[in-house]
């Protein structure tokens, strides 16, 4: 199939106004051997044949029907008007509202959007979203460096390992030098030469920081330092402390929690908020709130697009051109619809079944929590038989948890569990059932 | 004054719905004993809204939005193009949108990406594909820094990078984020790239290679494209295409044969998936043989046992993005690609063509064309010649009241006052046509009623807006 409309005819007599003969004259400066001659590409198809095919492709792929697997990437339900909103035509076959007057219902959209996470955040000023929360990671820390003059980063132990190598990836573009260190010896690495400390919370182990009385321990010790936050499940802002109340400098996370799904790990969204004095380093869209130059009326405009791209070339503080529009449309539609109740609801609910969890696996021999801080819905267990675990769970359906060693290798026999709102009392007895199978020789498996 | 606008926060109430909430089903503990009061939030200022408010406020906001579902879009270099809805299906099926990037039982997802990455090979004339990067810049970002290490690996000290002037603005830009500086080159009178400059700047030995797209930002196609990637490859140099301007080539000519090393795509531009207003996007990079163990990991390869990642290499220039990048945007390119075939594929790029050059031919009649030669998939007019003051964006905003869009205004750099118009080929000779005629309506205009033009738009749900006072006095949330 295609999606051409013209016949023989209006070709020919559009050649003809052009003032050629053909269509392969429309290439004459084409030097000749640089032409084609075929593709070598099957034959198209027909809709519902590729359908058909699409469809055995993706049948490939195992669905589960709980998962207790996280890591970066979540399973909360999504309300169905998520996707009916973002499946309007006026918002997805949309391009960057370049024409503010032709583009108001957007331009609007994501000024909620920004509204919405400030609220949530509580931090001064958030953008308009860039790629992923890893990407956002690495802007972050290009950001702080830009606003601070200084080429060094410290990250604090339990940053996602994919976004570390994000960080590390960006960093080594710029040449600037960064630093993984551990807890305990945070402080005694900082001085003046440090641009930031950047660390997750809750990280990827599950533990949540005491984020005031981490901000006062680096302020104290190195007072111009920015602190940046990462977060890869915001929900948990349902219940916690949110990063303005906490002097955070920068706050970053990614999205997908908030109405988009898993789709193998992307798209998602990067979450990207600051204080208001680092608003002219911000890197990605701002959309702003202005009046008609001769009238009453407010609208939206794209602003501040002295800091893009496009404008300032290699003077830009990112590169960035897209947002993630139709993904932070749908993390304000999914915000919007849960409100208030909802996100607080949601969120005491991963924390509670978590902790059930938690406490039940303990009880099981051979099981052992490892987490010392307080966690919101993932945490990491010592198993007496890791792989008769991820055995049993895929037995009873259930996405399994991670094995954490895929990441750090010295760190044997242990997973990283995640329990959301979306495990039901019924799949969270069936984990519970493979893990006590998991821990005994004598009961069933493998 | 009351405001014209109401936000959706405004429209809260104090019956909460809890539509959405699952009910719990397990015995809740004492909040205290798993989270500490001192790590709690206090207020949370979000309102509680009915489901049926939001969906008429958003159906509201969605109507005072242009799409390419509303008509044509002729923004140069966006290409623009109409978005198969059957990819909207294909990609929301279950086995696509609900797998976890680091699930087992991912095989659908890697044939996907590897049978992708093979149609894309003999589509470009490449040798290997990443699909990481989310973006047409972030490709960019990716494939400069595949330079970088490149030429870290061979202990050669190449810190310069050539980009012309007519370039995308995100060429320079993430050519710094790689920490090289820029040469820019002046295209001639031709709108080409003059070769003894590049020569020139070549034999001094700090330059990287060059970053370009072909067709360029006029819709040129430079002739001599062999000859200046020749040069660069003379003095060990590396060629980089932009590949945003790619659709009309498809099926008819390779940036590899071109003899390019280094290419990113754009999916939501030559592979249909939609712009979403800003994404998201995909920007996959391709590269000739010797440079595919620079790209990020993972990559895909098929093995008996099935498709698996490939090892660590060496010299991959790390990750660039978390897991693999918008696996959601890709299953919509594959799929587009499998629809249209070999044939379906030359014939976008013929028609994106022909439609660019149907436009060209009726609005030189009207309106300034400083290169005024055939051109592929878009070209630049510019406010020369008009009189009584009017500037290109008072024209885009005329166009607005005839119920279109604009064009891409004021780029390219090198063009005053330019009008880039890409059409793409998912437009009718009526819609063209029709643009045409708005066009010469406006030029009249023009001439008979400059403060319409002055003073527009009308039509649209605001009048003209006020982006100096946006930038001076930032409001940027509520």
């Amino acid at each position: 199939m295609d999606f051409i409309l013209h016949d023989k005819e209006t070709i020919a007599e559009m050649l003809t106004s052009i003032g050629v003969n053909s269509l392969e004259e429309l290439f004459q400066d084409i030097p000749a051997d640089l032409l084609l001659e075929k593709l070598n590409i099957p034959h198209g198809l027909s809709e519902p044949d590729l359908l058909r095919r699409l469809e055995e492709l993706s049948n490939k792929n195992k669905i589960y029907s709980s998962s207790f697997l996280g890591a970066g990437c979540y399973y909360h339900y999504i309300p169905s008007l998520v996707d009916f909103v973002i499946s309007l035509s006026g918002f997805y076959t949309a391009y960057t509202p370049y024409q503010a007057e032709a583009s108001q219902g957007y331009l609007q959209a994501i000024y909620e959007y920004q509204t919405a996470i400030t609220r949530l955040t509580q931090m001064d000023v958030a953008n308009a979203s860039v790629y992923d929360g890893s990407t956002a990671l690495a802007e972050a820390a290009i950001m702080a460096t830009i606003a601070t003059q200084k080429k060094k980063l410290i990250l604090l132990e339990g940053i996602h390992p994919e976004y570390v190598e994000v960080v590390k990836t960006y960093c080594w573009g710029q040449d600037i030098h960064f630093e993984i260190v551990m807890e305990d010896t945070l402080i005694s690495k900082l001085d003046d030469s440090v641009a930031a400390v950047l660390f997750q919370s809750p990280n990827f182990f599950g533990d949540i920081e005491n984020v005031s009385e981490l901000v006062q321990k680096i302020r104290d010790k190195a007072p111009k330092c920015l602190v940046v936050q990462v977060m890869t499940d915001p929900t948990c802002l349902g219940v916690l402390k949110p990063p303005g109340k906490s002097d955070i400098d920068i706050f970053v996370a990614e999205g997908q929690s908030f109405g988009i799904s898993p789709s193998f790990g992307g798209p998602g969204l990067g979450i990207f908020a600051s204080k208001q004095k680092y608003l002219r380093k911000m890197p990605g869209r701002l959309i702003g709130k202005t009046n008609e130059i001769d009238g009453e009326r407010e609208g939206f405009i794209l602003t501040l697009q002295t800091r893009e791209q496009h404008i300032r070339r290699e003077k830009a503080t990112s590169n960035i051109c897209t947002n993630q529009a139709l993904c932070a449309l749908a993390s304000l539609i999914y915000l919007v619809s849960l409100g208030k109740t909802g996100l607080q609801e949601i969120a005491l609910q991963n924390f509670q079944k978590s902790h059930y969890v938690k406490q039940k696996l303990a009880t099981i021999p051979g099981y052992q929590i490892l987490n010392k801080k307080p966690t919101y819905n993932e945490f990491l267990v010592k198993c007496p038989n890791v792989n008769k675990l991820i055995e049993q769970c895929k037995q009873e359906n259930l996405l399994p948890p991670l094995i954490i060693s895929k990441y750090f290798p010295d760190m044997k026999d242990i997973v990283l569990v995640c329990v959301t709102e979306s495990n039901s009392r019924e799949d969270i007895e069936k984990f519970i059932h493979a893990a006590q199978k998991a821990s005994n020789k004598n009961i069933g498996g493998n | 004054m009351t405001s014209n606008l109401t936000l959706i926060f405004n429209k809260g109430t104090k019956r909460s719905q809890h539509n959405f909430i699952p009910e719990m089903d397990i015995d809740r503990a004492d909040l205290a004993e798993i989270i500490p009061s001192s790590f709690q939030r206090e207020d949370f200022p979000l309102p509680d809204i009915p489901e049926v408010e939001i969906v008429r406020h958003y159906t509201e906001l969605s109507r005072k939005n242009y799409g390419i579902d509303s008509g044509i879009y002729p923004l140069g270099s966006c290409t623009m193009k109409y978005n198969p809805k059957i990819n909207e299906v294909i990609t929301r099926l279950p086995a696509f949108s609900q797998i976890h990037p680091l699930q087992e039982g991912n095989q659908g997802a890697l044939e996907l990406i590897h049978q992708l990455s093979e149609m894309l090979i003999e589509i470009t004339g490449m040798d290997g594909f990443t699909f990481q990067p989310a973006a047409g810049a972030h490709g960019e970002l990716t494939g400069i820094l595949i330079m970088k290490k490149y030429f870290e690996n061979k202990n050669l000290k190449k810190n310069k990078i050539l980009i012309p002037d007519s370039a995308h603005g995100t060429n320079p830009s993430s050519a710094k984020m790689a920490g090289f500086s820029i040469i820019e080159v002046r295209s001639n009178n031709a709108g080409e790239i003059p070769l003894d400059h590049i020569e020139f700047a070549m034999q001094q030995g700090d330059v990287a290679g060059i970053m370009l797209t072909n067709p360029n930002t006029l819709g040129i196609f430079d002739r001599q494209i062999k000859d200046i990637t020749n040069i660069i490859h003379k003095y060990g140099g590396l060629c980089y295409y932009d590949g945003a301007n790619l659709n009309p080539m498809l099926g008819i000519c390779r940036p590899g044969d071109m003899g390019f090393d280094i290419i990113h795509l754009n999916f939501h531009k030559t592979f249909s998936t939609p712009h979403g207003g800003g994404g998201p996007g995909s920007g996959p990079v391709g590269v000739i043989k010797e440079l595919v163990s620079y790209l990020p990991e993972p990559s895909i390869i098929a093995t008996e046992q099935g498709f698996v990642c490939r090892e660590k290499t060496n010299n991959s220039i790390g990750r660039i993005k978390c897991f693999w990048g918008n696996f959601g945007v890709i299953v919509r390119a594959y799929a587009y690609i499998l629809a249209l075939g070999a044939e379906g594929l030359k014939r976008v790029g013929q028609i994106a063509v022909l439609n660019a050059n149907y436009l060209r031919v009726l609005l030189k009649e009207k309106y300034h064309l400083p290169y005024d030669r055939i051109c592929q998939h878009e070209f630049v007019l510019s406010d020369r010649g008009i009189e009584n003051n009017i500037t290109t964006e008072d024209i885009a905003k005329r166009i607005l009241d005839y119920g279109l869009y604009a064009p891409t205004i004021y780029f390219p750099l090198i063009v005053k006052g330019a009008m880039m118009i890409e059409p793409t080929e998912t437009e009718s000779k009526i819609s063209l046509d029709n643009f045409v005629e708005v066009m010469n309506k406006i030029y009249n205009e023009t001439k008979t009623n400059p403060e319409l033009l002055k003073n527009a738009p009308f039509n649209t749900p605001v009048k003209r807006l006020d982006a100096a006072l946006a930038a001076r006095k930032p409001i940027l949330h509520d």
